[in-house]
């Protein structure tokens, strides 16, 4: 298995843990990754010129697709991005022939072969949660853990093809693999406030206090994430905060740690 | 990536309403594997109550107390209503797998027994219905002892308004009072939504705000009664948590559609087929379909993101709905099946569909407009033979019935899924595996 | 040239670019970058320096500083990792410049001093004088030409200074070889030096001599003919080791003057009737002393800027600056950016940059763009502002501008400092300068704005759902859009609240009414979190029509957007 690691902008300079985490998980699964220069995944720009976001989304696709190969991304902002920008530009042809033209001018191209999938997706449906628990030496037997989905990554479903957005599983059944227990928690699928920070941090403190009080009062002993953005926003709010505080643990930490694996390789 | 993907299943079901839901959810107890495509359907605008079968006939708008002797009635007098092909030991079936599954996902109903029940509607009148969850049934009884009892309702919540309730029930029940309390920590909002409220009462502590609020409302009442807000995935826990905290019984009575009650169920529902295996494809519809009568399977396109994907199924159970469903549409006086265009039973002409007074009680005859069947639930053709071996269709979609005035909306989704899966699963084995 | 000139524009120059220094480094506590700059005082920030600076020379970290100085300062690791190319080029420049400086124009207090019989005219001081100049010659041209094969279609941050300073450094250069290559050719420097040392000019008494520098050395007398009798040579050989050999060695070794000369030798005669010996000295001498005066004000302002700010970084590895020391340093980041553009090259929105036509987003000019800001140059032009707003904005702080920067600046501290400035000038994100005015009142200004500014392109590609009828007409306002959405909810308890929900945005567009979303708080506050599109019973794109929404409102409300704030 062999994908184009598309870290985003965050990983590298704000959570390099997770970078080092996922590469010593998937490298243990034979997982090859490639490191391509992306550039930013489009996410920004979203809210200010659809045509310069779909044109930095294909560009990433391009790259990958020139290396012949597809993008894996820890991230779910830029898993959602890149998938949103498939969908847009499969929908409208004048936005597709603009990017081709913007992507032609710089040598680039975009057939459409590059396949997008989240660190999840390919431990839970690639590599498979089977070989996932097989690895496993030392499971977190009893470990509580409330799993943070992530709105980019699981909705619109039919964009994402994620899992079920309205009743997903898969979190769960990744944590299961590692020999801990998924908590059911009400605002497990509410987004963690992340998107608002900059324009509007009340209300964006608001949300994700609100879902670290769920957690807490489902019985969860720690918060597992895949994604740089929600776990940067739990740890951030938690900082500053003298709530009751839970701690946060990156799925690839999780799993690393039940498989065995030393502690600085997972960045702990 | 632009390329058609590709999925292939046993049963493929069109249709996320009630109906749709429903026979997904029985495909899947019979270890069928089972494609879903469909957007939230009238899930959404349900109140948590699960009707059967409650008025008939129509036009002298009799209640029933017992549904089956209801539908024993409609048999004998309407034999081609769906609900009088089915056995009522079957029914009955159907209503005790389906609520297992929705109390095993969270939304609880009281047990079923035989009778229908009367239930407080937010605007003060009372409705017939069948299936009562948990949260509800303290008002049933209520409304049957009429005791000293306090309806509380929230300042900025629209969709509930309790002196309404109580002004209009006065003259029955003289010891119904009403009071509006503030919802913790929303003294600024001008306006407040029942969901919002019900997710915020999953929080222990805005429920105990809440508690320690009414409590001292509560003076003789013997029950109190709150708009649909007892939480969301949580509901039962925090309407146990409000009968501990009140020390008596507890009600809700649903709000205004759009409202709480049609959120868990849609989350109960969702969750239900998820944990089942059920292969959903949300924000999707059904462009076309196609039969290869040699391989004996159906090929559906699903308008997907990009592109189409093709479910190749060995069987296919249509659950579109009417019109709101989109499951039929009128097309220049004509009422036509969406997908197929296979014939819709419906009055000669567009001046036929209504009665000349609209709110005449018998309804309209567009109102029992529909697909025939025949007795394998499978829609037939011009010819009158089924369209497909193994194409069924259940549900609001089908012909004869006017769910919405005979109060069988549920019912009649619940009951036809069950009975066109048993069909379904016969004619699969027909074919060699399943 | 009369000593008096010489030392006084010496002096002259050396003194103004000492001032310069002065002035220029004291920037470095002066000018106030980021919002938090402004709590901290000059004193406080000098202070922070002084005791950084001690702290970091009396601890174990005096280690990394010296190995700093010599991997960052003199190898230029930082650069060698990115572009080898121009570290080539930077290195010949480094060198060869710092030879010219103490070889040839300290000469008289550095080299004559250390080496005895110093003679510019003798090897190996003759050679390695053209070598250092062909050195800074090759490096700047090694530079030119990295720029021009980076080709990225996106210009370059430079200032008009700097390449004015380029071309002052050719000058001084190609005046140097000029004046050396005349001097080497003139018959006149010949008989000057002829006077001097064997007391007489007489040519014919000289002709042996000549014969010797004429094939030799040559000289172009216009009055021989080459090739010349060997006894005559021979002659000549005897008198020039005792009268030049001293201080002359053959000028082959000269290897770029020395051909110069041949190819002069024609024109000789002019020249030196016009005295080019000595206009050209001045040229190049006073090309030398300006460019001293001026260099505090140029590019090579970086010969300071930056050994201090790899010091810096040095000295506290971890950045853990105090306030003070944030201060100061994005001070200095602004001199010690050479404008390499190297950031640009790695920049994760680079793209964006040139999708929006706007390079305000490239990292070096940005730095550009903060700097004018902090030089009160910015806010008067309106368009580089409002340009420069939305680069700070669309920065992702993904850090790798900051990761390759060779001169190792913290260039994310020096973004987030510029936001604040920018947001502090008016020109904050487009959620803030949007939410500053109701939404009523924006429809009101795109009401009244003239016709052009609101209308100034098809809105289809920006915003395609939100211009097309049966992707909202479907809508049945059953409100389960606003009953999932969290921004809706977690406004419940707070007296901000929102404007409008999903759903009576929905119902505006169905009226035809959407210029009353675009500054809606709704809008504007989404998150993006897909919960209403997910559960839409009528298939309505709630959250992409959102999104389209606010990028329509940045372009349509930017276009009223000075109308609105001067209302
Ligand atoms: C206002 C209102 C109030 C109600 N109140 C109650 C109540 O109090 N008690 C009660 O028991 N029930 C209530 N109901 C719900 C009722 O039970 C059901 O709506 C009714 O039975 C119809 O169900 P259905 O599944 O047949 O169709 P619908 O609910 O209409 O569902 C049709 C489904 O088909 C899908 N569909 C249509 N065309 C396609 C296609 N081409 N491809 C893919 N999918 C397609 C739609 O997306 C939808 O998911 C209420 C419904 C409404 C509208
Ligand atoms: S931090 Fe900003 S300027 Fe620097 S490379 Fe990343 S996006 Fe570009
Ligand atoms: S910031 Fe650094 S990388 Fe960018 S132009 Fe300046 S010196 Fe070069
Ligand atoms: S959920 Fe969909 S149909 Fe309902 S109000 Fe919102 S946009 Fe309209
Ligand atoms: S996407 Fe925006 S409007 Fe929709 S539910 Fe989320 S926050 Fe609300």
């Amino acid at each position: 298995m062999k994908y184009a690691l598309f870290l985003g902008c965050k990983i590298p300079s704000a959570l390099p843990a997770y970078e080092a985490s996922s590469r010593a998980v998937l490298a243990h699964f034979g997982v090859t990754l490639v490191d391509l220069e992306f550039n930013c995944c489009g996410y920004p720009a979203r809210n200010f010129n659809r045509y310069a976001f779909a044109a930095a989304a294909a560009r990433n696709l391009a790259l990958a697709e020139r290396a012949g190969l597809d993008i894996l991304t820890p991230c779910m902002c830029c898993f959602g991005t890149l998938r949103h920008a498939i969908r847009f530009l499969g929908e409208d042809a004048e936005l597709r022939s603009r990017v081709s033209e913007a992507l032609a001018a710089e040598g680039y191209a975009w057939s459409g072969k590059t396949e997008v999938e989240h660190l999840l997706t390919v431990l839970a449906r690639k590599i498979g949660v089977d070989s996932l628990a097989a690895a496993v030496r030392s499971p977190r037997t009893g470990l509580r853990v409330a799993a943070q989905y992530g709105c980019h990554a699981l909705r619109p479903g039919n964009v994402t093809r994620f899992d079920n957005p309205m009743a997903p599983t898969m979190f769960e059944t990744l944590i299961r693999a590692a020999g801990a227990t998924p908590v059911d928690w009400p605002r497990r699928l509410d987004c963690c406030g992340d998107p608002l920070h900059q324009a509007n941090t009340p209300l964006s403190g608001r949300m994700t206090r609100a879902k670290i009080a769920d957690a807490l009062e489902s019985g969860a002993e720690v918060i597992c994430t895949a994604c740089p953005h929600c776990h940067l926003r739990f740890d951030a709010v938690q900082a500053g905060s003298s709530d009751a505080s839970i701690r946060t643990l990156l799925y690839t930490q999780l799993l690393g740690l039940a498989m065995g694996l030393p502690a600085d390789f997972l960045g702990l | 990536m632009t390329g058609a993907r590709r999925d292939s299943c046993d049963v493929a079901v069109i249709g996320a309403g009630m109906a749709g839901m429903a026979t997904a959810l029985f495909a899947a107890e019979r270890g069928l594997s089972c494609i879903q495509v469909g957007n939230p359907g009238g899930i959404l605008f349900a109140s948590g109550l699960l009707d059967l079968f409650g008025v008939h006939p129509v036009a002298e708008r009799r209640l029933w107390r017992s549904p089956y002797a209801a539908i024993a009635a409609l048999a004998r007098e309407q034999s081609d209503h769906p609900l009088a092909r089915i056995d009522a030991s079957s029914i009955r079936t159907a209503f005790e797998i389906f609520v297992a599954a929705l109390g095993a996902a969270g939304l609880r109903y009281a047990p079923l027994g035989d009778r229908n029940r009367s239930v407080l509607t937010s605007i003060g009148t009372i409705k017939t219905t069948f299936g009562v969850p948990l949260s509800m049934v303290a008002g049933v009884d209520a409304l049957e002892a009429r005791p000293p009892c306090l309806l509380v309702d929230f300042r900025g919540l629209r969709e509930f308004n309790a002196r309404q309730i109580a002004e209009s029930l006065g003259h029955r029940w003289p010891d119904l009072r009403h009071r509006r309390i503030e919802f913790p920590g929303t003294e600024a909002a001008p306006e407040l939504y029942a969901a919002h409220l019900a997710r915020a009462l999953e929080s222990r502590q805005t429920r105990e705000r809440t508690i320690a609020l009414v409590k001292p409302l509560l003076g003789d009442a013997l029950a109190v009664g709150f708009p649909a807000v007892l939480g969301l995935a949580r509901a039962s826990e925090v309407h146990a948590a409000f009968e501990a905290g009140l020390e008596m019984p507890v009600f809700e009575i649903p709000t205004m559609p759009t409202s709480v009650p049609g959120l868990r169920l849609l989350g109960a529902l969702e969750t239900a087929v998820s944990a089942r295996g059920v292969r959903r494809r949300h924000q999707a519809s059904v462009r076309a379909l196609a039969f290869d009568r040699e391989a004996g399977t159906a090929a559906l396109d699903v308008e997907g993101v990009p592109g189409v994907e093709r479910v190749v199924a060995r069987a296919v159970v249509l659950a579109t709905g009417r019109f709101t469903g989109r499951g039929l549409t009128a097309d220049r006086g004509q009422v036509r099946e969406s997908i197929l265009g296979i014939p819709v039973l419906q009055p000669a002409s567009r001046e036929a569909w209504h009665q000349r007074d609209f709110l005449d009680p018998s309804g309209h005859a567009v109102n029992r407009a529909g697909l025939a069947i025949d007795d394998a639930w499978r829609p037939l053709d011009a010819d009158g033979k089924p369209v497909w071996p193994r194409l069924f269709a259940v549900g609001s979609i089908l012909a004869h019935q006017d769910w919405m005035r005979s109060k069988c909306g549920s019912g009649l989704a619940i009951s036809t899924a069950w009975a066109a899966m048993e069909q379904v699963a016969r004619q699969l084995r027909g074919t060699g595996a399943g | 040239m009369s000593p008096a000139l010489f030392q006084t524009a010496l002096y002259a120059s050396l003194a103004l670019c000492s001032l310069g220094l002065v002035w220029r480094v004291s920037a470095w506590f002066r000018v106030r970058i980021g919002p938090d700059a402004r709590t901290v005082a000059l004193s406080q920030r000098v202070a922070a320096l002084l005791r950084g600076g001690a702290l970091a020379l009396f601890s174990r970290r005096v280690f990394q500083l010296a190995g700093a100085v010599f991997l960052d300062l003199l190898l230029q690791r930082r650069l060698f990792a990115n572009e080898k190319l121009r570290w080539l080029g930077h290195l010949l420049i480094l060198t060869g410049f710092t030879l010219l400086l103490l070889m040839h124009a300290l000469a008289a207090i550095v080299t004559a001093k250390l080496f005895q019989g110093y003679q510019p005219t003798l090897d190996p001081y003759l050679f390695l004088r053209n070598l250092s100049g062909a050195m800074v010659i090759t490096g700047v041209g090694l530079l030119l030409f990295g720029r021009w094969r980076r080709q990225t279609g996106l210009p370059q941050a430079r200032r008009p200074m700097d390449m004015a300073f380029v071309a002052l450094l050719g000058f001084v250069l190609v005046s140097g070889f000029l004046l050396e290559a005349h001097k080497i050719a003139s018959p006149r420097a010949f008989y000057r030096m002829s006077d001097q040392f064997i007391g007489s000019t007489d040519a014919g008494r000289l002709t042996p001599l000549r014969a010797v520098w004429a094939s030799e050395f040559g000289v172009a007398f216009d009055d021989l003919k080459l090739p010349i009798d060997p006894r005559l040579l021979e002659q000549g050989r005897e008198l020039h080791r005792s009268a030049c050999a001293s201080c002359h060695t053959k000028p082959v070794s000269a290897f770029v003057s020395y051909p110069m000369a041949r190819v002069l030798a024609p024109v000789t005669d002019l020249l030196d009737t016009g005295r080019a010996d000595a206009w050209l000295l001045y040229l190049h001498v006073f090309a030398c002393f300006l460019g001293l005066a001026v260099l505090p004000f140029t590019l090579m302002f970086h010969l300071v800027a930056v050994p201090i700010s790899l010091l810096v970084n040095a000295a506290a590895p971890n950045r853990d600056f105090s306030l003070a020391g944030r201060a100061s340093r994005r001070a200095l980041a602004l001199d010690a950016c050479v404008r390499c553009g190297i950031c640009d090259l790695h920049c994760s929105v680079a793209p964006l940059a040139r999708y929006l036509g706007n390079l305000g987003l490239l990292p070096a000019h940005k730095l550009q763009a903060t700097a004018a800001l902090a030089g009160g140059r910015l806010l008067g032009c309106e368009d580089v502002a409002l340009r420069a707003a939305d680069g700070a904005f669309l920065c992702t702080d993904c850090g790798r501008c900051t990761a390759h920067c060779p001169v190792g600046l913290d260039l994310e501290d020096l973004w987030e400092a510029g936001r604040g400035d920018l947001a502090a000038a008016g020109l904050p994100s487009p959620a803030q300068w949007v939410q500053a005015h109701p939404a009523l009142a924006w429809a009101e200004s795109l009401e009244r704005g003239p016709a052009e500014h609101v209308d100034s392109g098809p809105d289809d590609l920006l915003a395609p759902l939100s211009a097309d009828r049966r992707s909202f007409s479907r809508c049945v306002q059953c409100q389960t859009c606003t009953n999932v959405c969290p921004v809706v909810a977690h406004s419940m308890d707070s007296n901000h609240g929102i404007d409008l929900t999903p759903q009576k945005v929905m119902n505006l567009l169905r009226l035809g009414l959407r210029d009353l979303t675009l500054g809606s708080r709704m809008v504007w506050d989404c998150a993006t979190c897909y919960q209403c599109q997910e559960n839409c019973p009528a298939g309505v794109r709630v959250a992409d029509i959102m999104c389209e929404l606010r990028a329509l409102g940045v372009r349509r409300l930017g276009a009223v957007r000075s109308l609105r704030e001067s209302s």
